[in-house]
């Protein structure tokens, strides 16, 4: 695959293993204080062992990766280039300030993961679903097969060239990106393109339909309130609760408490006859 | 029931572990989860329309930043085995995912940032050390525990609760099996808030409801809606890198004018 032209055997190699362990990534769970901190040491051993020689320079690399970490599968691996690049300068360079790829790492989670949640969940994986779903319907179990193909063959190539172009370009790069507006334009696209299918979803999944109904004096005729609502504005009710949800979150109430609400929202709907 | 309460154990482990060794890769969702179980319960066919219908329920539940509003692995297991082990009509084991899933979030948020903390002590140490086998060990080990755990949930979901869930099934009134199937539906709409929240911006909000009135109006599918966003994304993006583009070079101009103002001067007078 392309990505590769700049690269020295031994960097091939290393960058080889960096690539089949990130995979696993995100298994290890040592506690919210670290996160996927061990993940992201099990990744970059490759790299620590090639540019660090003594004992105490390797424990020395491994102490400053136990910090927290959290990032968008696939995406992250940007991070993983982009350190793997840094620790190689930091080895060659004795005025290179280590505590950079602690901030580097620290400063690139929360805009990638912006970018990548928003894409991969948000978007790449809605469309596998709403694929998937519609063939499971039918009874087939190509609809698990489809969902995870049309997933993770985009995946991987994304999980493939992040990670070489992180190391190829440098921490300079993100900079630059900051600097001449492309990360802009990115964070503008994605957020359309993903706000364009939060809509799209909260439409199609977020379901409300009341039974009420009110009877007209002197006519036998019923009307269904749904009818009405339906004719304000369809999915009216979902779309307020959605917002109800997105403006609890925004005053930082806790997801837990957004989540059970909602679920004693819907209850009461029903001990009450309203659906 | 100690065999489909095993066999559960290993379709969550498999799913959900396999998960996140196999860098997320989504077989964690309702849609694979229900096919998993239901091969290795012996009815195929239930378990993917158990698995669609779920993946089409918790849609809306979005892994983000760790914080997760229902689980759904270990939901999609249980109802897809209540549906095919004991006498539940298909609709009603559904209504039973959602409860299922907020209890096993909260086991889940509290086995991850909780317990597994007892671990993060090692790591360091043996980050000190430079222990690496140490740190490769406590990689698959604590992922081996965990889904472990995670995995027995089930075990005990079925062994234990499929006699009281049959019961409560059977006996629960209308109206609360209605408002557990509204709550149900309504509950998609956080996992959208959360996403929402992430990329919310005021002057963007609008396309928010341009997806949203494309599917409820207009019915379209989801792949449409994207390739219409994708169009608007370009055009802008386009758009806006003219904009740079005119940024930078005007600048640059204003830059050399101050040089020789005079020059540009004469020459615009000739042109």
């Amino acid at each position: 695959m392309r990505g590769q032209e700049n690269l020295t055997t031994e960097d091939k190699k290393m960058l080889r293993s960096v690539f089949w362990r990130s995979w696993t990534m995100n298994a290890s769970r040592t506690g919210a204080t670290q996160y996927h901190a061990v993940g992201v040491i099990y990744t970059l051993l490759p790299v620590i062992n090639r540019f660090y020689k003594t004992k105490e320079e390797q424990a020395e690399a491994i102490t400053r990766h136990t910090t927290w970490f959290n990032a968008t599968m696939h995406i992250n691996n940007f991070i993983m280039g982009l350190v793997a690049s840094m620790e190689k300068r930091n080895s060659e360079d004795p005025t290179f300030d280590a505590s950079s790829i602690t901030a580097v790492k620290a400063s690139l989670m929360g805009p990638i993961s912006g970018i990548g949640d928003s894409f991969f969940w948000g978007i790449l994986r809605v469309i596998a679903a709403g694929i998937g779903i519609s063939i499971a319907n039918t009874g087939s179990f190509l609809g698990a097969i489809v969902f995870l193909l049309l997933y993770n063959i985009p995946a991987f190539f994304i999980h493939y060239y992040a990670l070489y172009s992180g190391y190829s370009v440098g921490a300079n790069f993100i900079q630059r990106m900051y600097e001449s507006g492309g990360m802009k334009i990115l964070t503008k696209c994605s957020s359309m393109l993903g706000l364009m299918m939060m809509g799209s979803m909260t439409a199609s999944n977020v379901k409300f339909k009341t039974i009420l109904e009110v009877s007209v004096k002197g006519s036998d005729q019923v009307m269904k309130i749904q009818d009405y609502l339906n004719q304000l504005f369809i999915g009216i009710v979902p779309l307020s609760v959605t917002f109800l949800a997105f403006w609890m979150l925004k005053k930082k109430v806790n997801v837990n408490v957004v989540m059970l609400s909602i679920m004693v929202l819907g209850i009461l709907l029903g001990l009450l006859g309203i659906c | 029931m100690v065999v489909y309460g095993l066999l559960a154990a290993l379709a969550v482990f498999i799913c959900f572990g396999g998960n996140y060794l196999t860098g997320q890769s989504m077989m964690e969702r309702p849609l694979v989860v229900g096919l998993v179980t239901g091969i290795l319960m012996g009815d195929m066919k239930t378990g993917i329309l158990m698995g669609a219908s779920l993946e089409a329920i918790f849609l809306g539940n979005v892994n983000i930043g760790g914080v997760i509003a229902a689980e759904p692995v270990t939901a999609t297991t249980l109802a897809t085995t209540f549906a095919i082990i004991s006498n539940i009509e298909q609709k009603a084991a559904l209504t039973l995912a959602v409860p299922i899933g907020m209890l096993a979030a909260f086991v889940v948020m509290f086995l991850k940032n909780v317990f597994m903390n007892m671990f993060a002590p090692i790591l360091d140490k043996a980050a000190k050390e430079n222990n690496q086998k140490a740190i490769v060990a406590l990689h698959y080990g604590t992922w081996i525990i965990y889904y472990l755990i995670i995995s027995s949930i089930s075990f005990i979901g079925i062994v234990a609760g499929s006699g009281p869930v049959e019961l409560f099934v059977e006996n629960i009134p209308q109206n609360v099996m209605n408002g557990l199937s509204a709550a149900g539906g309504l509950l998609p709409a956080v996992g959208f808030a959360m996403l929402m929240k992430l990329l919310w911006d005021n002057k963007l909000a609008v396309f928010y409801l341009l997806g949203f009135v494309l599917t409820a109006y207009l019915q379209l599918p989801a792949v449409a809606v994207a390739v219409i966003g994708v169009v608007i994304c370009i055009v802008s993006a386009q758009r806006d890198l003219e904009i740079k583009d005119l940024m930078t070079t005007r600048s640059t101009v204003a830059n050399t004018n101050g040089l020789s103002t005079q020059e540009a001067e004469e020459e615009d007078f000739f042109a």
